[in-house]
């Protein structure tokens, strides 16, 4: 079993060798000049020792076999499956750096085989963080449910109770919240900036850095305030992995409400949930994978 | 082993569930591997009938097969507990950790591992690791800070710490058996019974061919006078106890529970 990924990896089976895998001839002709300016580090971020293995996989310029596909889209699987567990949003140079190597010119293809992978196996889809911005995040297809959270073990569900807290405050007071506002709140539930809280480490790091790199919060100065504040909206993640309903919904349960005791919110959530249903919206999900990915994703 | 000689399963969101919680946890023992089992067939498909776990298993290794990933079973090298790993083939296991620690970290863990490797016993004093520290690549690393930087690869089920001393954690030993093949074929060592990587276990005084605990457990399990299945010498160690799952649970039960590990930022 352990053997398998060098066999297969090498362009040696001549019997299968032309079985072209991207689409027909088309991406071939383009590849051209693109190989020299990408040298292949398919080694990924581990460094220099352990890099034998892999640099066989990428072949010369030539035909590439189903095996050589194959094993390309696993890496890309890999890859990006290790790269969502910081939840940092995986940047597209990134991907033709570590992985993609001289194998630019199926890049589209590649990701998009990719993507029907992690949503058929794992449940994880695929999706390009803004349209245009050439970065991805994996947005998990399956509904948490609470005992996953124990099941997990991790520290996901204290954090990500703080950001509910932080993107309920952002919405309930219309979208935009000023940073000493949110302070103020979270005050009063015994976090303060400045103070090494037990289970959320360094509050101010993971609300105004790690949750704004994640993308979950946009922060950004206040103009012509002296000293300067700064403000929060919610950060493009937020819009893909969870809604204004699913966040009041949130907020009405920990005040133990209906959600409709907050009219205005409560028809702006209703509004986006329509806009979601409606198929294409501008902001949706800009899937990268195909309605073929989706394929085996009935419940079971 | 490609193509039709194996019959390729169906994945549904039960085993999309339980690959994401296997994912978060990187390693589980058999007993927590069949309550995350249960858990995902109670959410999904109350009335189905919980599949055995091994046809549970086999089925979503065919399905990973071809992107090179599989859930491997092994057994903890001291006491033979079964445990469950995800486990990627197609990237080396020191990428997969690079997403959790920096460059002189890695190269921390390397130099460990290496220690471990040539190490007569299987581990490694966390003296001799932190007397590396000045010969790590990226950025200097205090011995202080070392220190710290292999307790976090003890919580990350990296390796394992008892009493000052390191060794490979079985979850390090599945995901990096390739690895270790390839990269220290010489200084690795083999069971002789079931031939795969060996880090600590007991060896024969005059040939000295290695066998693990649990594999020296199951072959001498019936003989009164055991002798080492290389030379016929008597093996001069004392033969531990075959792994018992029953006797491991009523242990479990009379034991307070502990905490679940983290392991993961999120
Ligand atoms: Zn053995
Ligand atoms: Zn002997």
């Amino acid at each position: 079993m352990l053997q398998k990924p060098r066999g297969r990896g090498r362009p040696s089976g001549q019997s299968e060798r032309e079985k072209d895998w991207g689409r027909g001839g088309d991406c071939r002709a383009a590849r051209g000049g693109v190989a020299e300016e990408a040298p292949s580090t398919s080694r990924g971020v581990g460094g220099s020792s352990q890099g034998a293995r892999r640099a066989e996989a990428s072949p010369a310029v030539g035909p590439r076999s189903q095996q050589q596909l194959e094993l390309k889209v696993a890496e890309l699987v890999q890859f990006l499956l290790i790269k969502d567990q910081k939840k940092i949003p995986i940047k597209r140079s990134d991907i033709l750096k570590h992985v993609i190597g001289d194998y630019r010119d199926i890049f589209p293809n590649l990701l998009k085989l990719a993507a029907e992978r992690l949503e058929y196996v794992f449940g994880y889809k695929l999706v390009e963080l803004e349209p245009k911005s050439n970065s991805y995040i994996l947005i998990n297809s399956l509904e948490p449910v609470e005992e996953d959270a124990e099941l997990r073990g991790d520290q996901g569900t204290p954090t990500t109770g703080l950001l509910m807290i932080v993107l309920g405050l952002i919405f309930m007071k219309g979208n935009t919240i000023k940073e000493t506002e949110v302070w103020d709140f979270l005050r009063r539930l015994g976090v303060f900036p400045a103070k090494k809280h037990l289970i959320f480490g360094d509050p101010k790091k993971l609300i105004t850095e790690d949750f704004v790199r994640q993308r979950y919060l946009e922060y950004r100065p206040i103009p012509h305030t002296d000293p300067v504040d700064y403000e929060f909206q919610w950060g493009p993640r937020t819009n893909l992995e969870t809604s204004k309903m699913k966040v009041l919904k949130f907020v009405a349960k920990v005040h133990k409400q209906d959600p409709k005791d907050w009219p205005a919110q409560y028809c702006e959530a209703l509004a986006d949930e329509e806009a979601r249903a409606r198929p294409q919206t501008v902001g949706a999900a800009p899937s990268v994978g195909t309605a073929e990915g989706r394929r085996g994703k009935g419940t079971g | 082993m490609q193509g039709g000689t194996r019959r390729v399963g169906t994945m549904t969101d039960v085993h999309r569930r339980f690959l994401q919680l296997l994912m978060t946890h990187g390693v589980l023992e058999e007993g927590d591997v069949k309550r995350l089992q249960k858990h995902c067939y109670k959410v999904h498909d109350c009335n189905a009938p919980v599949e055995k776990l091994e046809d549970f298993i086999n089925n979503i290794n065919s399905v990973l097969e071809s992107l090179y990933i599989e859930i491997k079973k092994g057994v903890t090298e001291d006491d033979g507990r079964p445990i469950y790993a995800l486990v990627n083939l197609a990237t080396t296991p020191i990428s997969k950790m690079a997403s959790d620690f920096a460059e002189n970290e890695l190269d921390l863990f390397r130099k460990a591992l290496e220690l471990i490797i040539d190490s007569e016993t299987g581990f490694a004093s966390s003296t001799n690791i932190l007397n590396l520290v000045d010969q790590l690549k990226g950025k200097k690393m205090r011995k202080k800070e070392a220190e710290h930087v292999l307790q976090k690869f003890v919580q990350n089920k990296w390796l394992i710490e008892k009493e000052g001393d390191f060794t490979l954690h079985s979850r390090a030993i599945l995901e990096m058996e390739q690895y270790i093949r390839e990269t220290h074929p010489e200084a690795m060592k083999i069971c002789n019974i079931c031939h795969s990587l060996l880090i600590q276990g007991q060896s024969c005084d005059t040939c000295g061919i290695r066998m693990h605990l649990p594999c020296v457990a199951k072959y001498f399990q019936a003989s009164s006078e055991p002798r080492c299945p290389n030379c016929n010498d008597y093996w001069p160690h004392e033969i531990p106890e075959v792994f018992d799952p029953e006797k491991h649970r009523e242990a479990a039960i009379s034991r307070p529970s502990k905490k679940p590990s983290r392991s993961r930022q999120h």
